[in-house]
C-alpha cells in the first residue's frame, strides 16, 4: 500500500513536467548529424537548411525550410515547435508520394543525431518557446456507421469542403489557389487516397493532422468538441478511401450485349471491374514531368460484338477546358517554362500498338519509335472529340483526321472520359476475345500546364477481353474425374489379379 | 525468401529422415517439399508456366531415379503391390481411388477458373554492350575506353572530390526521382515503373560491372538497349540528350562514392 502511496505521488510530480527539457545533444551527435545530413539531406534541404538544396526546383511538396522552425508533423500546439519524437517520426516514416523517403537503414543513434542537427537550423529550438509539451493523442476508439455519419456533418460543419472537395477529392473551390508559406503552390489533400497522406494514413495519423494543423500550409488546426465528433470526422475521412492503392497489372474488358453507348456515361461501366493504375511523370524525354498533376487513373472497360467502350476516371481538383492541348505540343525545359500566356486544357490518351503486334517487341512506350507506331486516341476536354494519332516517338505525331465517339464529364472533382471504338478497325489493333492487348495511358492537367512531353504516363500494361462466354468447368471435371477413378479401378484389378498369391 | 516455409520443409524432410521411409515416400516427400517451396517459398513468386516447367523437369527427374536400379524398382514395385493386394490396406486403397479423381477434378476446376495471366516478357538485365558507340558525336569504345577521370581518385584527390559533387548534384537533379534517395531504385515514381529502376546498392548491378558499361548504359538509356533487354518497356532516359559527357561520368563516380561500391576492372591482358 505505502508503494502505490509512493508511486503515486512521483506520478504527481512526474507528469506536469511531461513537457520535454530543451535537449539539443551534444557536439559529437550534431557532428555525426552534421556529417549523416550533408550526404543524405543537404541536396534537397539545403546546406544551410533553408530548403533550396540543388533538387528544390524539381520537388512539390517543396523540402522544408528548417530554419524558420515551423514543421507540419506534430504532436504540440499550432505554431509551436515539434517534440523530438516528431522530427524522429518524420525522419523515420518520411512522407508519401512526395520526394521525402522513409529512412528506415538509419539506426537510432543516427536518427538522433539528425534530429539534433536539424534543431541548430532555427535558433528556436534554443530560444524561449523551445520547451514544449506534446497534446495528449488517445487512442482511436471502434468505427461506427454512426460515427461515420456524423463525421460528414462534422466535415461539412468545419468548411473542409474549402480546399478538400464535396467528396474529398481535393477539389474544393480553393483548390487552385492555395500556397504554402513561401507562396509555393500546394494541393488540398486527396482525401480518397489515404495511401499518399503525407503525414500517415492510420486514424491516429489522421487525428494527429486535423487537431494540430499543418504547419506552414494553408491546413489549420482544429479544435472541434465534443471528442466524439473529433473521432467522428476521422472515421468520416477514414472510410473515404480504401487502405492501399492496389494498382493493378492489367484491366478487364467484360462482354456485354448491350450496346456501348459512351454517352449513357459511367453507370454503364457499373458491370465491369475497375483497373487502378499508377501514373508517375513522363521524366524520360525533354519537357520532363517533376510534379503531375494526376498520380492514379481508374480503368473500366466493356464490349460487345462490334464495338469497345474504355471508361477512364481520375481526380482532378480543377476541369480545365478553356485553352489547347495536343500530344505533340513543345514544352520548354522545367523549370524555364514561365510564359503563362497561353492556357492549356486537361486532355487524356489511350496508346495501343499499331497493327497486330505480332512483330514481337513494342512500340517504345513515348508514342512509338521510327520502326513501330502506336495508335493514340488522344481526347482534348476543350472538345468533345477524341482524335486518332499515329505516334512514331514524340515530336512525330501525326493526325489521321479520324476521330472516335467520346463523352467527357466532370462532377465533385473528378473526369469520366469514354472512348469507343470498333473491335476491328484498318490497320489498328483488333481486340480478340481472352487475348490481352498492350496499353498505355496518359493523363495532362491542364491547371499544372502539361501538354506535349509533360504529362502523367503509366507503364506498358494489358486491356484483356473476357470472352463473351466463359465454359462451365463442370463437364470437364466430371470427365477427368471419371477417366482418372476407370484407370484407378483397372490398375487395381488388374495388380490384384497378377499378384493376389504375394499376399502374405 | 519465405525462410518459415522452407524451414518447415526442411523439418518434414528431416521426419522423412527419421522415420526411414522407403524410396517411394521419399520421392512424394521431395516433389511435394520442392512444389510448396517453389509455390510459397520464393519472393515474388514463379510464374505459373515456369512452375509447371519446372515441376516437369522435377517429375521426370524422379522417375528416373525411382527406376533407374533393380533394387530401387523392386523395392518401389513392393510398395504399391502390398498396398494393393493386402487386405489390411484395403480401406486406404479405397480412399485413395475415391480421392485421386476428387482431386483431378479440383486441379481442372482452378484451371478452368482462375484468372487469366498477361504475357510475360523475359528481359535480360545485363546485356552485351555493342564495342563502340557515339555519344554526342564522339566514338567511344566500350570494350577498351575508361573513365578518363577515374584517376583523379589518387592523383588529384580535390579534383576527383568536386567532380563527385558534381555527380552528385547531377543525381539529385535527374536520377533520385526512379533511383531513390538511397539509390535503392525505389524513388517517389518507381511504383509507376515497369521494369522497375535498377538498384545500385545491390550487389549485383554496378558493383559486377565497369564504368565504362555504365556510360554506356547511362548515355544511350533505355531507347539504346538489344531487343533481348525490352527496350520499349525501359523508362531509362538516353541522358546523353541532357548531360554533357562529363556529366555522365561524374554522376557514375558519384554511384560508386555514395554506394561505396568499386567498379570492375579489366583485368590486364599480358
Amino acid at each position: 500500500m505505502k508503494t502505490l502511496a509512493t508511486l503515486l505521488t512521483l506520478l504527481y510530480f512526474v507528469a506536469p513536467s511531461a513537457a520535454q527539457n530543451v535537449d539539443l545533444g551534444t557536439d559529437a551527435q550534431r557532428e555525426a548529424g552534421r556529417l549523416m545530413y550533408n550526404a543524405k539531406c543537404s541536396h534537397c534541404h539545403g546546406a544551410r537548411g533553408a530548403g533550396d538544396g540543388a533538387a528544390t526546383a524539381f520537388l512539390r511538396p517543396a523540402p522544408r525550410d528548417f530554419t524558420t522552425g515551423t514543421f507540419k508533423f506534430r504532436t504540440t500546439e499550432n505554431g509551436e515547435l515539434p517534440t523530438d519524437e516528431d522530427i524522429r517520426r518524420s525522419i523515420r516514416q518520411g512522407m508519401p508520394y512526395t520526394g521525402m523517403p522513409p529512412w528506415p537503414q538509419l539506426s537510432e543513434q543516427e536518427v538522433d543525431n539528425l534530429m539534433y542537427y536539424i534543431k541548430t537550423f532555427s535558433d528556436f529550438f534554443s530560444g524561449p518557446f523551445a520547451e514544449v509539451t506534446a497534446l495528449d493523442m488517445p487512442s482511436p476508439p471502434s468505427i461506427t456507421d454512426e460515427s461515420i455519419v456524423r463525421g460528414r456533418e462534422v466535415f461539412l460543419e468545419n468548411s473542409c469542403i474549402d480546399c478538400h472537395g464535396n467528396l474529398g477529392r481535393g477539389d474544393g473551390p480553393s483548390g487552385p489557389t492555395l500556397t504554402d508559406q513561401w507562396d509555393i503552390p500546394i494541393r488540398a489533400a486527396d482525401l480518397t487516397k489515404r495511401w499518399t497522406f503525407r503525414g500517415g494514413s492510420t486514424r491516429s495519423d489522421i487525428y494527429r493532422t486535423f487537431t494540430t494543423g499543418l504547419d506552414g500550409s494553408p491546413m489549420p488546426a482544429f479544435d472541434i468538441q465534443p471528442i466524439e465528433d473529433q473521432w467522428a470526422l476521422v472515421n468520416y475521412v477514414h472510410s473515404l478511401s480504401r487502405d492501399e492503392a492496389d494498382y493493378s497489372t492489367y484491366a478487364t474488358s467484360v462482354f456485354t450485349t448491350a450496346a456501348i453507348d459512351p454517352s449513357a456515361g459511367a453507370d454503364a461501366f457499373s458491370a465491369a471491374p475497375e483497373a487502378f493504375f499508377a501514373m508517375v511523370g513522363q521524366v524520360i524525354e525533354p519537357g520532363r514531368s517533376f510534379f503531375p498533376g494526376v498520380n492514379g487513373l481508374a480503368v473500366r472497360a466493356m464490349h460487345n460484338a462490334d464495338h469497345i467502350g474504355i471508361m477512364l476516371q481520375w481526380n482532378d481538383m480543377s476541369a480545365d477546358t478553356d485553352g489547347i492541348n495536343g500530344p505533340g505540343l513543345e514544352v520548354p525545359i522545367w523549370p524555364n517554362d514561365t510564359d503563362t500566356t497561353q492556357a492549356f486544357s486537361d486532355a487524356v490518351a489511350i496508346q495501343f500498338p499499331s497493327g497486330d503486334g505480332s512483330g514481337g517487341g513494342l512500340p517504345y512506350l513515348l508514342f512509338g519509335d521510327v520502326s513501330n507506331s502506336v495508335d493514340l486516341w488522344f481526347a482534348d476536354l476543350s472538345t468533345p472529340r477524341a482524335d486518332h494519332y499515329v505516334g512514331n516517338g514524340s515530336g512525330n505525331l501525326t493526325a489521321s483526321g479520324m476521330d472516335y465517339e467520346t463523352s467527357a464529364s466532370y462532377e465533385d472533382g473528378q473526369w469520366t472520359v469514354i472512348i469507343k471504338r470498333d473491335r476491328t478497325l484498318d490497320g489498328q489493333i483488333t481486340f480478340e476475345d481472352a487475348a490481352f492487348a498492350p496499353v498505355l495511358f496518359s493523363v495532362w492537367d491542364g491547371f499544372s500546364r502539361e501538354r506535349g512531353n509533360r504529362r502523367g504516363l503509366t507503364s506498358w500494361t494489358y486491356l484483356y477481353l473476357e470472352p463473351a462466354e466463359t465454359e462451365s468447368p463442370l463437364g470437364p471435371m466430371a470427365m477427368y474425374g471419371l477417366i482418372t477413378l476407370l484407370l484407378g479401378l483397372g490398375a487395381t484389378t488388374l495388380i490384384r489379379r497378377k499378384y493376389s498369391n504375394v499376399s502374405a | 525468401m519465405n525462410l518459415l516455409v522452407i524451414l518447415a520443409i526442411i523439418a518434414a524432410w528431416i521426419g522423412l529422415r527419421f522415420l526411414k521411409a522407403n524410396s517411394l515416400a521419399w520421392a512424394a516427400g521431395i516433389w511435394v517439399g520442392l512444389y510448396v517451396g517453389l509455390s510459397y517459398g520464393i519472393n515474388p513468386p514463379l510464374p505459373s508456366s515456369i512452375l509447371s516447367m519446372f515441376m516437369a523437369i522435377i517429375t521426370l527427374a524422379l522417375v528416373t531415379y525411382l527406376t533407374a536400379g533393380n533394387d530401387r524398382m523392386k523395392e518401389m514395385a513392393d510398395t504399391i503391390v502390398t498396398f494393393v493386394v493386402d487386405k489390411r490396406y484395403t480401406g486406404a486403397l479405397i480412399g485413395v481411388l475415391i480421392a485421386l479423381p476428387l482431386l483431378v477434378s479440383f486441379k481442372v476446376y482452378l484451371n478452368m477458373t482462375q484468372a487469366p495471366e498477361p504475357p510475360i516478357s523475359g528481359r535480360t538485365i545485363h546485356p552485351v554492350p555493342p564495342n563502340t558507340i557515339t555519344v554526342n558525336g564522339s566514338p567511344f569504345n566500350i570494350v577498351e575506353g575508361h573513365n578518363p577521370y577515374r584517376e583523379l581518385e589518387s592523383s588529384d584527390p580535390d579534383a576527383f572530390a568536386l567532380h563527385l559533387e558534381n555527380g552528385r548534384r547531377v543525381y539529385y537533379q535527374n536520377c533520385v526521382f526512379c533511383h531513390g534517395d538511397n539509390m535503392e531504385g525505389d524513388g517517389q515514381f518507381a511504383h509507376g515503373l515497369d521494369p522497375i529502376p535498377a538498384n545500385f546498392q545491390d550487389a549485383t548491378t554496378i558493383a559486377m560491372l565497369q564504368e565504362s558499361y555504365l556510360y554506356w548504359r547511362v548515355a544511350k538509356g533505355g531507347p539504346g538497349l538489344p531487343s533481348e533487354s525490352t527496350p520499349w518497356l525501359s523508362a531509362m532516359p538516353a541522358w546523353e540528350n541532357f548531360l554533357t559527357e562529363e556529366e555522365m561520368w561524374d554522376v557514375i563516380m558519384f554511384l560508386y562514392d555514395y554506394t561505396g561500391q568499386r567498379p570492375r576492372v579489366s583485368e590486364e591482358v599480358h
